[in-house]
């Protein structure tokens, strides 16, 4: 279960804080719910998930995660560019205290990621499509109780935009999903509830098409 | 119990990473980072020993300069790298459970690491051309640089925190560590220095520290008569716990954006 209770979040700009992105965001995602954010560019649908997945913090409010809460997947952070694939699988088996079958967490990764020969080489040289199949692969090495995807079904190519979503159609038996996506499909075939974003304030929804209707509603007005 | 396990694989990790980066990343990094320490000594050794005198407050100037140089370098080489730990490491707080004051820690504890192994170096080098490099007081040696340790730690604590919240204070800092090699009596012995001028560079705790190594390595040693490491320490922890009372007190504003 993720509480988020009253979350407000603005950042700072070179001339002061900047606009509120978010205000007054509150809802509760029960166990083993998979819901999708929707929301035009720049409604803070980013935002919330970085909050979510404690990469950030909110200026006001709080969020409590009681379950294991996977690192936000999908965006280019997380790894380092002089390090190689390989290292940078490392550091991060290591900090989630995998060091007893590193060896196995390494060789499921680099299966599943499909670079060949360059994760042995330093993750600068990748391209986005490549860093996007290596954090893929990273995130399903653990076992979350909650992923959190912002737009990663929509990288890399057609292949491999099958498997990761045949990847996530298997997690979603085990483990829900809190997605980000513009796919109307992706958001339908994996989410149940959704939640809209409009205006700095979230509006939840059952079910996810009554929230993309919402949001198309709005869109059309 | 498993929260320490966690903050220990953490520091495990993060140990290896910043290793492997330091001296891996660039051709012959980690000749580099030998090299430059032993020929900063070796170079003003000569400058000392060719030209000027063969011993300084009655002992060797050689280890005198190779003690004062080293523990120089073990505080400011500290206090630097480990204060622009939080940005370099920034992409690392992707993962929540690496907290900045994680990162500031390990990359103090891998500098003295380093500096102690360039340092058991140059002893050897020196002991093989005729010098003497048995201390008399191992331990109190020790204490010496482990003092100096943890000046530059607290120093990077602090200076961490402090220049996330104030950029400016970053640039004040970096200019106000460029006279202290001067003013630390690396390179002239402060006993040499009259008073009241001699007070007044004695405020610096590094000073001190300094002295006390060189006094610790020869008991005959004429180090300044106000040497106190006991003001080198308590400077040390005071500047160690504030520090990490600010990595508490501003730990969501570190990973703020």
């Amino acid at each position: 279960m993720i509480v988020v209770d009253d979350v407000h979040k603005r950042y700072r700009t070179n001339h002061g804080p900047g606009d509120w992105v978010l205000r007054g965001v509150s809802f509760t995602i029960p166990a083993r719910l998979s819901v999708g954010l929707i929301g035009h560019n720049g409604a803070g649908k980013s935002t919330l998930l970085r909050l979510i997945g404690g990469v950030d913090q909110p200026n006001r409010g709080r969020i409590e995660r009681h379950c294991r809460v996977s690192w936000p997947m999908g965006f280019g952070g997380g790894l380092q560019g002089s390090l190689t694939g390989r290292q940078n699988a490392k550091f991060v088996c290591r900090i989630h205290g995998c060091d007893a079958n590193l060896a196995e967490r390494l060789e499921a990764v680099q299966r599943f990621a499909e670079i060949g020969k360059a994760f042995d080489e330093p993750v600068r040289t990748y391209s986005s499509g490549m860093k996007a199949r290596l954090q893929f692969a990273l995130s399903l090495a653990f076992e979350f109780d909650v992923y959190i995807s912002d737009e990663v079904t929509s990288a890399g190519d057609a292949a491999f935009r099958k498997k990761a979503a045949a990847a996530f159609q298997d997690l979603t038996e085990r483990a829900s999903i809190i997605m980000v996506s513009h796919g109307e499909g992706t958001l339908k075939q994996f989410c149940t509830a959704g939640i809209w974003l409009n205006d700095g304030r979230a509006t939840w929804f059952d079910r996810i098409d009554d929230a993309l209707a919402a949001y198309k509603a709005s869109r059309e007005s | 119990m498993s929260a320490i396990r966690n903050t220990v694989a953490i520091w495990k990790a993060l140990f290896l990473r910043e290793a492997l980066s330091r001296f891996f990343l660039e051709r012959g990094a980690w000749l580099w980072l030998i090299a430059e320490p032993i020929v900063h000594v070796a170079y003003l050794l000569v400058i000392y020993t060719v030209v000027r005198a063969h011993s300084i407050g009655g002992v060797d100037t050689a280890m005198w300069l190779l003690l004062g140089l080293q523990g120089f370098f073990l505080f400011r080489r500290t206090a630097t790298q480990a204060m622009n730990a939080l940005e370099a490491n920034a992409a690392l707080f992707t993962y929540r459970q690496v907290k900045p004051v994680d990162t500031v820690l390990v990359r103090g504890f891998l500098e003295a690491m380093l500096l102690a192994v360039v340092t058991l170096i140059l002893l050897a080098g020196a002991g093989l051309l005729g010098h003497d490099v048995t201390p008399d007081r191992p331990l109190a040696l020790l204490a010496a640089f482990i003092g100096l340790w943890l000046m530059g730690l607290g120093f990077a604590l602090v200076a961490s925190v402090a220049s996330e919240l104030v950029p400016e204070l970053g640039r004040i800092q970096k200019i106000a560590m460029m006279p202290l090699y001067l003013v630390s009596g690396v390179v002239f012995p402060l006993a040499a220095v009259p008073q009241p001028y001699r007070d007044w560079l004695l405020y610096n705790p590094v000073a001190h520290g300094l002295e006390a190594a060189r006094l610790a390595f020869t008991d005959h040693y004429h180090a300044v008569p106000e040497l106190s490491t006991d003001y080198l320490y308590a400077c040390a922890l005071v500047s160690v716990f504030f520090g990490l009372a600010l990595h508490r007190r501003f730990a969501t504003r570190l990973v703020m954006q």
